[in-house]
Parts: C-alpha cells; structure tokens; sequence
C-alpha cells in the first residue's frame, strides 16, 4: 500500500515537472490564435528550453554567489512546491498536517533568493523588478489564505490533498464559495506567475516589468533553470485551480484524468483570453488590484458563513 | 538533581570573579582577556548543567540545600531552567565577540575596565533573575539588570544621541520597577507571600485579578516593546555599543516576555478577552513593526523594530495560550504557549547573529547608514552568508528554524479554529492572513537590507573589510544553531513540550506538540538542500561544457554605469512606504533638475512611526510641560534635594504609623 502511494506520488511529481512546459506553450497557441496567427507549436517552451541549456553562460561582472546558486533554488523549491500538490485523486508525494504552510513558505524561499539575485547585478534594471516583486507578494500572500486557507478552516484540514478533498458540491452557498474562491486563486495565479494584466511575459524592454526584467541579466543554463521553473510555477497554480473539480472525480482514473485535461484546457483557454482583451495595469493600481481579490475573498468567506 | 544546581552556583560564582581581575590586572588587554575567559569558563559550566537538569528533572524543585544550608529563595522549575538556558546560549557567542569588540576599542586607547564590569553584572543579575523564586530578589535583580544595561549603553556617552537615546531606556526602566513594585506589592497583599512558588489567584477573585493582569502587561510589556511601549526600543539599540544592543535584543527584551509567562502561572485561568486583547496587540505590534522597519536605513534601528515585530509574533503565541487557558483546552495552550517559548530561543538566536553582524559592518564601515553600503559580498563572502543565514531565519522562511516556531503558532490557530469552531474560525483565519503579512513584509525587508549592504557595488569606497576570527566564531555558533533548529527540532520540541508540562498544562498532558510530524518536515528540509546540491553540481557540469565567463550587466547601451546609479534602499522600500503613508508618517522632498542644462536636484524621503510622533512624544511632551510647574522648587543646592527626600520619608513614616 505503501508503495503503491509513494509510486502515485513520485508519478504525479514527474507528470508536473514535464508537463509545465506544455503548458505554457498551450496557452501561448491559444493567444495566438486570438490574435489571428498562427502561433508557435505547443511544444516550442520544451525547444527553447532545449537551446537555453546548450548556450554558454554569461554572469556579470559585479554578481556573486547570490545569482549562481539563486536559480538552483528556484528550481529546488518550486519542485518540492509541485511536490505537494495533489493531482487527480492520487495522494502528493508530500502531504502531512499543515502542509498548506509549508506550500506558501517554500515558495517565499524562492522569492527571497530571486530577489536578492536580481539586486545582486547592481542594475537598476533589475531592482526595479526586485523592488516590484517584494512589493506585490506581500499583498499576494493574504489572498492564498484567504482562499485555500478559508476552505481549510471551513473543513478544518490542515494538508492540502484532504483540503481538496474536503470540497462537496452538494450545497448552493458552498458552490458559490468554492467558485468565488477559484476567482481569487486565478487572481493569484496571474500575480504570481507575472501574467497580464499585472506583468507582461513577453517583454522586459519596458521599466514596467517584473518577472523579465529580474532575469534580465541571466543567459545559459541560469536562464534555463529561471524559466523551468516560471513554466511550472505557472502549472502549480493551474493545478490549484482545477483541484478544485476534485469532487467529480473521485477513484475513477480515467473520469479524473478526463477531468484533469478538461480543466487545464479550459484554464489555459480563459487565461489566454484574459491576456490578449486586457491590457496591463499600472504598476501603482496593482496592489488595489490584489486587494480587490482581497476583499471578495473576505466578503466571500463572511457571506459563506452567515448563510451556512 | 541537587548536583547540578550546586554547579549552577559555581556557575555563578565563576562568573562574578572577573570584577576582582578588572580591579587587579592593570594592563587593560590582559584583563579584557582574563575577563572573558574566566565568563566564557563560567557560562559553559552554567550552560551545561543548566541543559543537563532540564533534560533530567521531572519535577519542580523548590527547596534544596546549598553548602548544608536549605534554600527557598531560588526555584529550579523548567521554566525558569529554559530560559536560564536561552541566556547562557546567547551569551556565549556574545561574550566571545565583545573580547574582539573591546580589542578595538583598547587599540584605540579607549577604558573599557567600567564596561566590562557592567557586562559582567548584566549576564550574571540576568541569570540569577529568571532563577529568583522570591519577589524582592526579582527586583533587585531586575533593577541591577536594567541598570547595568544603562550604564553599558552609554559607552560613548560624549555623543549626544546616545545620551538622548539612553535616557528614554533610562525613563521607561523606572516606569516598569515603580510598576512592578506595585505588582507584587499587590500579590504578597493577596497570598500573604513573598515567594513566586505561593503566588496564585484564580479569575474568581475579581478586579485584583484584572488589575494584576494590567499592571503586568504594562510592564513586562514596556520592556519586551509591544506597540504602543515599544518607544524606548528604536532610540536605544542604535546607540548601544553592539555587545550591550545584541544582548539587550537578544536577551533582556525576553525578560519581559518571561515575566508575562510568569504572571500567567500565578494568575490563571485567564478570561478569553484578555487572550484577545493579547493577541490583537501583538498581532498591530508585528504587523507595524516590520512595515517600521521596512521604512529605516539605519541598520540597527531596523534591527531594533523587528525586535518589535518579533515580540509581536510571540505575543501572538501568548494570546492563542491565554485563549485556550480560557476554555481549559490543552492543545490550544500548548500550540500557543509552545510556539510562543520556541520562536523567544530562535530570536534570541538570530536576533543577537543579525545585531553582532551589524557591528561587524560598523567597525569596519563606521557608519549605520545602509545607503552607504553595498557590494560588501566580495569583500568577505563568508561573512556575508552567515549574515543571510540569519536574514532568512528571522523571515521565518524554511529550512531554517524561525519557519518551525512560526509554524507551530499557524497550527495553533488552525487547531483553536477546530477546538472551538462557531465564530472561531474567521477569526483564526484573519489572524493567520496577518501573520501571512507579516511574513511577506519581513522577505520584503530582509531582502532589502541584505541587497543594499552586500550586494551590487561599492556605493561608498569600503578601505577594509576584516572579521576577526572570534567575530566568525560567534556568528558561526549562532548560525549553525539555526540550521540546527531548523533541521532537527525534535529535541528542541522536546524541552519546550517539558516546560510546558512542569507548569503550564497538566502534567504529561500534551501531545499536540509532539503531534506535528517533524520527522517529515526535517525529510523535506534534507531534500531541499539535496536538491539544491544535486542541481548545482549538474549546472557546473554544464557550465564546464558549454562555457562560462564574466562580462559587464545590461546597461541598455549605455556603458558608463556607476555604483550610484544602482537601487537604492528608499526606492526598494518606497511602493511599500507609499502605501502607508499615513501609518508611517512617510514625505518625499524632491527637487527636480530644471532648465534646459538642469544643474541640482535633491531627493530626500523621511519616515516616522505614527504611534511615537503623533502619540507618545506630544505625550511626553505635555508631561513635561506640566511638572515643569514645580520648577519653582528647583535649587542648584543639592542639600535641598536631601531635605525633600527627608521631608518625604518622615511623611510616609507617619502615615504608615496612623495606618498601623
């Protein structure tokens, strides 16, 4: 049994590392098609992954360990942030009592060395970026528990798969709830993983950007170890959010797998859409942007519970 | 048992013998030496004993003989021991640094024979003081403790900051004794008693019980520096010399929170709305704290508000105990109280690592100023990573250990939330939001201050960079204590769910703590870090492969960049700073360069803390205004003073005859 569990466990750990990159290239297909071209095959993110890894790496002149073991890090924590995440109906290779905790404290790691790399070149540049990125996580964070966090409080578990697995669609005000709440995460997810309209992955030219702009001076294997794991951060959101279609398919591997792919279809879809009609915001309306997602969490949660 | 209490003595002891040398030795590098060596003997010898009875007893010991006399005026009870503990582990590295402090200071021709004798009075009154079972031998060595403190403090007393900054600990010390004398006035009023071991009232026993609880808030509260006492904190540690600020952030702040803990053994169970008012002051002291801190440019005065937002977190861990001791649920109290006892080692941990550091930064940069700072990682990259070690424990970011005392106190709210259920869990869920905050505001601070100082290039030509071995001695104790913690907490957990059993909760009562699965996170902690090698080693390799070198950053083009056009801390923290703008009392003054060939432009951004200059100093101020109408009384005549004092005394006397 044992076994059995660590195997689902290791096998969805893999299924997430190796499919982040698809991803991301799904969505990119989606935009283009949008926009009314044709667009770069969904697997392009796996060539340009491929050509990042064969180029030399160039470090400037002023940086320090800081930048050279920053994107290790990165990649590290956002594996074992992966780690923790349950896909399908399969138990997470890691999952213990509080590992809510641990999923947005690991990630802060990440951030904290990220930071600190990107101030390590000396640049304005990135310290714009650096700057930002501090900035915007600090009103980030509360929205995380305000949702994940409220249904756990609500079902009183503490590891994220029972959270997940708490979720019964069998009452109107929770399905309100829950799906208010998957607003918030996809809020989050969009901050997060610098996606428009908060930041805009395609450029760094202009000094509005965040998560390109902190990269900008990282070539080779460096830049591949960044964008790796931007590319399955971006999934470990994704997963966020369509875990919360848990409920339908519970010990059915096909009907979870089925739903699995839906979702992330679907997700990937309104992402998208989100990213080619809006345009992105001013830096300084962002946190009341993340505030705003703030809020109907909290107006969220307070109508869940006086109508429970 | 006895034993190693008789070797705390000899502990003592040891320690108080470098008075004689600094008064017998003449030659003042000798005995700074001796002075240090004989402490450094004295406080391994208390260390261990200490560390050995508290992992041996299984019981308070309140009476036991010393040399064939019998002795109540001392308790050996876990509480007590641990924090006797945390003491002595602090101090060790301190003391080990301030012999590489003072070197410095004697090169320069400086006496420091005074200021060693104070350290040697405040280690040993700070020992003997979490010891003392007899309130009147608290206050003398509370008073002595503070004292010396003071005395220590104002080294470099011909500068006028430190003679401002250490008046405001001077005042806010004899605040807290006249307060604390009140206190146990009170208490030997109710029990009859002057020994802590008869102390105790029950909530039954009506408005004393809520007077006693404020009196203690206030005081033991002003010294830990909970927002709005937290005045004296941000003026005083600046201007300490580093082996006086470290311990007094490290230690002498966690006196206060001792003596919360303290009045909570005397007066329990506690109503919930204390443990609500608890919390909510702690939850505004780490919230405001860190977004103060984020706001200072001076080092120590950052350090000195997130002292602030630390307390804060452990009052935080009081308040969830005081909740659960109101509605006599043992997990609560122990998450709460649990989480609250761990995080007071690790700050004391990290806290005195970051303050040494700091010191290390001034001696050699001569100033304060982190604007002036900056690419010191080349300079002594060691150095540089010891202080990160310390900046990503005190964010409470994993795998070190401020992530495992936060956790402990996320679970107990989870666990209060599941206990009490009803309204509960909203309000657990705002309070966890909060911490969650205050967390991203620390990453938001600590990468700042560590970026600025360390990283990027010279902003200041830096002439040299040295750390003495025994500055990499002490900051490498202190560091590997906290990847020690973080790695492996089980026997950390271990002594604080002991603590807890001798005198918090029932006896042998609590698992909650135990609970946790620790064994698994320390898996996950060992996996990071394997990652993180395995990932390194694999990007060397290719690095080897396909080549690696060095060239200039981007600059757009532009190729004439210099260390002045890098970030600076004011614009990292501004977004932030912006936002709260009224809370922080933040102005920009800008003069943009005009005309066609601009000639000068300025930028200056000033913060203040809300609380202290819109509260406390008019406050103060008012204050002063009103007793400045006795002025009158005012003589040059120091005979008139004694005359007052005697006037005073033979009127109390007679009151106190008429009372009888």
């Amino acid at each position: 049994m044992g076994l059995i569990l660590l195997t689902q466990g290791i096998i969805s750990l893999l299924v997430i590392l190796s499919l982040a990159p698809m991803f991301a290239g799904l969505v990119n297909k989606q935009k283009a098609i949008f926009t009314g071209r044709i667009g770069a095959p969904v697997v392009q993110p796996y060539y340009e992954l491929k050509r990042l890894l064969r180029k030399e790496t160039i470090n400037a002149t002023s940086a320090s360990f800081i930048s050279s073991i920053s994107p290790v890090i990165n990649v590290v924590t956002v594996a074992i942030a992966a780690a923790m995440l349950p896909i399908g109906f399969a138990r997470p290779l890691i999952s213990f009592e509080g590992d809510i905790i641990l999923f947005a404290y690991v990630l802060g790691l990440a951030r904290f060395f990220q930071i600190l790399a990107a101030m390590d070149i000396g640049s304005s540049f990135e310290g714009m970026g650096a700057a930002r990125e501090a900035t915007f996580a600090v009103f980030a964070e509360p929205i995380f528990f305000f949702t994940l966090g409220s249904v756990a409080f609500i079902s009183g578990l503490t590891s994220m798969y029972d959270i997940y697995h708490s979720v019964r669609l069998d009452n109107v005000s929770y399905i309100v709830f829950i799906i208010v709440c998957s607003i918030s995460v996809f809020i989050l997810a969009v901050t997060e993983c610098s996606r428009m309209p908060v930041d805009d992955p395609n450029t760094h030219l202009e000094l509005t950007m965040i998560h390109e702009v902190m990269i900008l001076d990282n070539s080779g294997i460096d830049l591949f170890l960044y964008q790796y794991s931007s590319y399955i951060k971006l999934f470990i959101y994704a997963i966020l959010e369509t875990s919360f279609f848990y409920p339908f398919g519970v010990q059915n591997y096909t009907l979870a797998i089925v739903i699995f792919a839906v979702v992330t279809l679907i997700l990937s879809a309104s992402l998208a859409t989100v990213e080619t009609i809006t345009s992105r915001f001013k830096m300084k309306n962002i946190p009341e942007y993340l505030l705003f997602a703030t809020a109907i969490g909290v107006l969220n949660l307070l109508i869940y519970t006086f109508t429970k | 048992m006895n034993d190693t209490i008789v070797l705390l003595y000899y502990a003592f002891l040891i320690q108080s013998i470098p008075i004689i040398a600094i008064a017998v030795v003449q030659d003042n590098r000798k005995a700074s030496a001796v002075t240090h060596l004989v402490l450094l003997a004295g406080l391994i010898l208390g260390f261990s004993s200490t560390v050995s009875s508290l992992v041996s007893s299984n019981s308070t010991l309140l009476s036991f003989t010393l040399w064939g006399i019998p002795n109540q005026v001392f308790r050996f009870d876990s509480l007590g021991l641990y924090f006797l503990g945390i003491i002595q582990l602090v101090a060790i590295p301190t003391t080990i640094y301030s012999y590489s402090y003072l070197n410095h200071y004697i090169s320069n021709g400086k006496s420091i024979r005074s200021t060693l004798v104070f350290y040697v009075l405040l280690l040993v009154s700070t020992q003997v003081l979490v010891l003392a079972n007899d309130a009147i031998l608290f206050l003398i060595c509370w008073e002595v403790m503070s004292m010396s403190a003071y005395l220590g403090m104002i080294f470099e007393k011909e500068k006028r900051e430190v003679r401002s900054g250490s008046f405001y600990y001077f005042i806010m010390n004899h605040i807290v004794a006249f307060l604390l004398f009140i206190f146990f006035l009170l208490l030997h009023h109710q029990t009859n008693s002057w020994h802590f071991s008869d102390f105790h009232l029950t909530s039954d026993s009506g408005a004393i019980f809520i007077i006693l609880y404020f009196l203690s808030l206030v005081a033991f509260g002003t010294k830990a520096g909970f927002i709005p006492f937290h005045f004296w904190l941000p003026r005083a540690h600046p201007i300490a010399p580093t082996v006086f600020s470290a311990f007094l952030s490290g230690i002498i702040i966690k006196t206060g929170i001792y003596g919360l803990l303290r009045t909570f053994q005397f007066l329990h169970p506690t109503p919930e709305w204390l443990g609500w008012l608890v919390l909510v002051i702690s939850m505004i002291s780490a919230i405001l704290g860190v977004w103060y801190a984020l706001a200072q440019h001076d080092i120590k005065k950052l350090l000195a508000y997130h002292s602030v937002e630390n307390i804060g977190i452990i009052g935080i861990g009081i308040g969830i105990g005081f909740i659960g001791s109101a509605y006599h649920s043992i997990p609560i109290q122990v998450l709460g109280f649990g989480g609250a006892l761990l995080h007071t080692l690790n700050h004391a941990i990290f806290k005195s690592l970051l303050f040494i550091g700091s010191g290390v930064i001034y001696q050699n940069l001569g100033t304060r100023n982190i604007e002036q700072m900056g690419g010191l990682v080349h300079r002594g990259k060691y150095f540089v990573m010891l202080f990160l070690i310390g900046s990503v424990a005190i964010s409470g970011i994993p795998p070190l250990n401020g992530f495992i005392s936060e956790f402990i106190i996320y679970n107990g709210f989870f666990t209060t939330a599941k206990i009490l259920n009803n309204y509960y869990p909203i309000l657990m869920l705002i309070s966890v939001v909060g911490l969650a905050f205050v967390g991203g505001l620390a990453v938001a601070c600590f990468t700042k201050i560590n970026s600025i100082m360390f990283l990027g290039t010279e902003r200041k030509e830096v002439k040299q960079f040295q750390v003495s071995f025994y500055e990499y001695l002490s900051l490498g104790i202190l560091s590997s204590l906290c990847v020690i913690i973080g790695f492996y907490p089980q026997p950390f957990i271990g002594i604080v769910t002991k603590v807890l059993n001798h005198g918090f909760v029932p006896e042998n009562a609590s698992s909650a703590l135990l609970n946790i699965n620790w064994m698994f996170i320390s898996l996950i902690f060992i996996a990071v870090v394997l990652g993180i090698l395995v990932v390194y080693i694999w990007k060397r390799f290719m690095q080897e492969k396909y080549g690696r070198r060095t060239s200039p950053a981007w600059g757009c083009g532009y190729e004439r960049l210099n260390s002045r056009m890098q970030y600076t801390a004011s614009s990292f923290a501004d977004e932030l700073n912006e936002i709260s703008k009224t809370v922080l009392v933040y102005h920009k003054n800008i003069k943009k360069p005009k005309q066609i060939f601009p000639t000068q432009g300025s930028f200056e951004s000033h913060a203040q803390d809300l609380i202290d200059s819109k509260i406390l100093l008019p406050g103060f101020r008012k204050l002063s205004s009103l007793i400045s109408r006795i002025e009158f009384l005012s003589y040059t005549d120091i005979r008139y003073y004694i005359a007052f004092i005697l006037v005073i005394i033979t009127i109390y006397s007679v009151i106190a005859f008429l009372w009888v």
